[in-house]
């Protein structure tokens, strides 16, 4: 879940970029729409890399809810700009 | 129907229970089963690190004594073998609770060159239907440690709810601070649809 509105083609493309150095795949093979489920090679060994990946990128460690909540490139690059993803439960 | 689904069809409460998914068998651990290989994983800091543990130091009987305490009714371990090779890759532990029909799991994958194999989904859907259907459970849930990236993937591809986020809610294992714990959970009406949109995974 993520919200939208804070995602700009820049962010979007960031972390496209950073999602395809993780995945070892091509950024143009990666969709908008990828996430958990939807893009081949995004499994859970994966995940831990992508994770450790933003953080270093950010030079911060991530809140909990961004942690539990990145499940998609929408939210690599909500997070990326800064933002907070929303977790259904909480 | 295979052995195994035979066998299940006819599993009593306190006998040992076995199950099958596609690559592998899974079947309840026996002192025999306190290998090197299986009291390595617990003295694994790698393996270990994901249960907020440090290397348990463990030898054989120490092995022996946590396989024998489990009754196959409220608490189960379960080897996960591979079917073509019989090797013993990890293992999955499950708490059914009969008053509240809550299910605590947690899942163990001790060889490393199977990390990210997809063992844990292929294994915890096996189990979910076994909670589900045969132990009458109405919800299913894990605890999970804030840093196991892996895990939380996992939870989260299978479509268990993060229900809440136990802040700082233990010590860190290395003694460097305190870490939160994720509560994951699924209910058997949301088990119940997801089955029906992918009757294959039960």
């Amino acid at each position: 879940m993520v919200n939208d509105a804070s995602v700009t083609d820049d962010g979007l493309q960031a972390a496209r970029q950073l999602l395809a150095a993780v995945l070892e795949m091509e950024e143009a093979d990666i969709a908008d729409d990828a996430g958990i489920g939807r893009l081949a090679g995004w499994d859970s060994l994966a995940h831990m890399r992508l994770i450790m990946a933003m953080e270093a990128q950010m030079g911060a460690t991530l809140s909990p809810g961004n942690v539990v909540g990145i499940g998609s490139l929408q939210d690599v690059a909500t997070v990326l700009s800064g933002g907070e993803v929303s977790v259904t439960g909480f | 129907m295979s052995e195994a689904e035979n066998q299940i069809m006819s599993w009593r409460p306190g006998e040992p229970l076995q199950l099958e998914t596609e690559r592998f068998r899974l079947r309840s651990l026996t002192p025999a089963d306190a290998t090197i290989t299986y009291v390595s994983w617990w003295n694994d800091p790698e393996v270990q690190e994901g249960l907020n543990f440090p290397a348990r130091g463990w030898d054989r009987d120490r092995a022996i004594e946590h396989i024998s305490q489990f009754d196959n009714k409220t608490g189960f371990h379960l080897g996960i073998f591979c079917k073509d090779t019989d090797r013993m890759i990890g293992f999955f532990a499950a708490f059914p609770r009969p008053g509240t029909k809550v299910a605590k799991t947690n899942i163990v994958i001790g060889e490393k060159d199977y990390w990210g194999k997809n063992v844990v989904q292929e294994v915890r859907a096996r189990m979910l239907t076994f909670l589900f259907e045969v132990m009458g459970m109405e919800k299913v849930k894990g605890e999970i440690q804030g840093r196991n990236y892996p895990s939380i993937f996992n939870y989260k591809a299978m479509g268990f709810t993060c229900e809440g986020v136990l802040r700082n809610d233990i010590p860190r294992f290395d003694g460097n601070g305190r870490t939160d714990v994720f509560v994951f959970g699924l209910l058997r009406d949301e088990w119940e649809s997801m089955k029906a949109k992918s009757p294959s995974d039960g």
